[in-house]
């Protein structure tokens, strides 16, 4: 029986591997018998850079995790680093923020609409997810001045207000947004091939979630109502309305559910934002240039938050230099990514790519 | 009359009016002068239906871009000649300055051959359909009585080549490829013959200028509604266009069968799958909606031919651009307990019709 299995590697280059995701599977015909992820092709020694900086000096490293929610990887640090340095945050930059880091679940939400499509098959999602990302873009070109990598999130505050012309846009967005998305959701869930394709494959018990770390979209599509903006709530997400949503069934089709019905509820609470967001300062007048401040800290610190992929925090060690002395990434993708041979034994070559998709793992993130 | 004793007899009067004198000739008593004009026909007929058919293939795959583009937000090629026409042209060019790689390990003959052995019905299938007919001249390169099975004969031959540049290439991947080919092939060529076996029938002749004459009044595609439709679906996985695009598999197998192909024999093998596109389209068309039949005796068959094969060229870019992929097992579910049964019980209600009203026909 042995010999006759074949080992294939998918990947690091494979058009379907989301970055450089390596997987060795060992299979019986169509069929998987052993799946192993190898990952390192992306690592940039993120951790240790950051060590090796300022405190302010860190933003350009969680900038570039999870490079296509930017601004959740800031999050994850700022608020770290102001419970470590017990500063506070004006009211109008914690409801900037809010507001912003919504808007970046939605756009890397659409990043793996658009790539889930293409691995299942079907080129034309794609393209509609861009253009609807294109508009998130623009808001985040108009508030911030970067598309991709913010660098926008500062220790006490952000670094600029967000202007009346920026909230326009948000308001157009947040508009029309949901027709467009159901528009682009009939092409999966009318469509019978893509149904029966997902039903029923990848399938994530909720023991299995729990024991392997997975988080984020994935174990709500397994049946935990865990997130962290309701569990634990951050900012100021306990004062405004929304549903966690989530499916029992594990598969890959409770997955594209849940991070549809994710990106519905994002809009939502932008909607609330828009409506609650109070005047004021939009960072801490003690920290007037934060970039340039040497801030000097001590202790430990950690916030988990939810990022588009799961709990994300930085678990920072000060030793009262200018410095962190530990600067841990607590990164979702790595966990849930852990969980691929669970997934993917038993099942087809053809299941491969759309569970690995359904994951939605980012390298920069995963190999930091 | 057929166009091939047309040009015969054109090519009998040029030689006439030269004085050439090489027709009568003979060899020990066989008649190798009207051979050899025979043969020189032959080859200007299949050149000129080579010809018109990659340009068929050229305006397909510009149509293709553009059309692909339109529906996502795109403009499509508009930089190379107007409005982007001559695209393909330049992607050819390309291809051709491209370097002549062979994987190391490979079987070089048979990595070499695979793309010409996919290409052959390409260029032989369009020599067996009927064009129409201007008054008694029928366009028709090859009219003899046996048109339909070779027609189908030749479309069989092309899954051979992907196997075989599969299997040479010396690729996990494309050994996937080729296997998945095999299997693919053998799901859908089954029920493919059975309903082409139930129009002959009802036609009552292998021939295709008689399966189209018979279509006069009723196209088939109403007695045989099953048959189209297995037909139909058989022809998508023909051309392995999503969503059954399982020999290729763009995101799970990396390319398929043709992942070690680069350069022109990559290039042919593209073209292998526009020139079937077209070849099918014109396949269903003369075997299901009366090729060139049209209900106006003043304008001409081809036209009424062009059009019927454009709706399913169109029907399978839409397929083709919208649809995702099937698994293969599904696929197999598919040709084996669904096209398999639905075209058997087509047989038999065709058989079933001949018998009893087969004088409609």
């Amino acid at each position: 029986m042995e010999d006759k299995l074949i080992e294939v590697n998918f990947g690091p280059q494979h058009p379907s591997t989301h970055g450089v995701l390596r997987i060795k599977v060992r299979l019986d015909g169509e069929y998987i018998v052993d799946a192993y992820p190898v990952i390192g092709y992306l690592h940039r020694n993120a951790e240790k850079l950051a060590e090796m900086g300022y405190y302010p000096k860190a933003m350009i490293y969680v900038d570039r995790l999870d490079y296509v929610a930017s601004l959740n990887g800031e999050l994850g640090y700022v608020l770290s680093a102001e419970k470590l340095m017990d500063i506070q945050v004006p009211e109008r930059a914690q409801w900037i923020r809010m507001m912003l880091v919504e808007l970046n679940r939605v756009a890397s939400h659409l990043i793996w609409f658009g790539t889930h499509g293409l691995d299942m098959g079907m080129l034309t999602p794609f393209f509609y997810c861009f253009r609807e990302r294109e508009r998130i873009l623009r808001i985040f070109d108009e508030v911030t001045g970067s598309r991709l990598l913010y660098n926008y999130f500062a220790i006490g505050g952000v670094y600029s207000d967000v202007t009346p012309k920026a909230i326009e846009m948000i308001r157009e967005f947040t508009g029309n947004f949901v027709t467009k998305l159901e528009e682009i959701e009939g092409i999966f869930k009318k469509n019978y091939i893509y149904v029966k394709r997902t039903t029923g494959v990848g399938k994530l018990s909720l023991e299995d979630a729990l024991s392997y770390g997975v988080t984020g979209p994935m174990l709500r599509a397994s049946g935990k109502s865990w997130d962290l903006r309701k569990n634990q709530p951050y900012l100021f997400y306990k004062d405004i309305n929304f549903d966690v949503p989530t499916r029992p069934e594990g598969d890959v089709y409770a997955r594209f559910l849940v991070r549809l019905e994710e990106m519905k509820q994002s809009i939502k609470i932008v909607e609330q934002i828009l409506t609650k967001l109070p005047e004021g300062d939009f960072y801490n007048k003690k920290y007037a240039k934060p970039m340039l401040i040497r801030l000097k800290a001590n202790g430990e610190s950690y916030v988990p938050t939810e990022s588009p992929k799961g709990e994300f925090g930085i678990y920072l060690v000060g030793d009262g230099s200018t410095m962190p002395y530990r600067f841990r990434i607590r990164s979702p993708s790595f966990a849930n990514l852990s969980a691929t041979p669970v997934m993917l034994k038993g099942y087809k070559i053809a299941d491969l790519t759309a569970t690995v998709s359904s994951m939605d793992p980012v390298f920069g993130e995963v190999d930091r | 009359m057929d166009l091939f004793y047309f040009i015969l007899s054109i090519l009998y009067g040029i030689l006439k009016f030269l004085h050439i004198n090489f027709i009568p000739f003979n060899w020990g008593g066989y008649p190798v002068g009207e051979w050899i004009a025979w043969a020189i026909v032959g080859l200007v007929e299949v050149i000129i239906v080579f010809a018109l058919s990659m340009l068929l293939v050229v305006i397909l795959v510009y149509v293709f871009r553009k059309y692909m583009a339109d529906l996502q937000n795109r403009i499509g090629p508009n930089r190379v000649g107007p409005w982007g026409s001559l695209q393909l042209i330049a992607d050819v060019f390309k291809l051709i300055q491209k370097q002549d790689l062979i994987p190391s390990r490979a079987d070089r003959i048979a990595f070499k051959l695979a793309p010409y052995i996919v290409f052959t019905p390409v260029a032989l299938g369009f020599v067996l359909i009927p064009f129409g007919n201007i008054s008694i001249l029928n366009l028709m390169v090859l009219n003899f009585p046996y048109t339909v099975l070779f027609l189908i004969a030749f479309m069989i031959i092309s899954p051979l080549g992907e196997i075989i540049g599969g299997l040479s290439s010396h690729n996990k991947f494309s050994l996937y490829g080729a296997l998945r080919s095999a299997a693919q092939d053998i799901g859908y060529e089954v029920p493919m013959m059975i309903s082409v076996i139930s129009v002959i029938i009802l036609a009552g002749s292998y021939s295709a200028n008689s399966i189209v004459y018979a279509q006069r009044n009723i196209p088939f595609i109403i007695p045989e509604v099953l048959g189209f439709f297995v037909f139909f679906f058989a022809m998508i996985a023909k051309q392995s266009i999503p969503p059954f695009d399982l020999p290729e598999s763009g995101s799970e197998l990396v390319s398929g069968y043709s992942t070690e192909y680069s350069g022109m024999r990559y290039g042919i093998f593209y073209m292998a799958n526009f020139g079937f596109m077209a070849l099918t389209s014109f396949v269903v068309a003369t075997l299901y909606l009366g090729g060139w039949e049209g209900p106006f005796p003043f304008i001409p068959g081809l036209f009424w031919l062009l059009i019927k094969a454009a709706i399913f060229m169109v029907i399978f870019l839409l397929s083709w651009i919208a649809l995702g992929r099937v698994r293969i097992d599904q696929f197999l579910n598919l040709g084996w307990k669904y096209l398999l049964p639905l075209s058997i019980i087509n047989l038999l209600i065709s058989a079933g019709l001949a018998l009893t009203v087969g004088g409609w026909f």
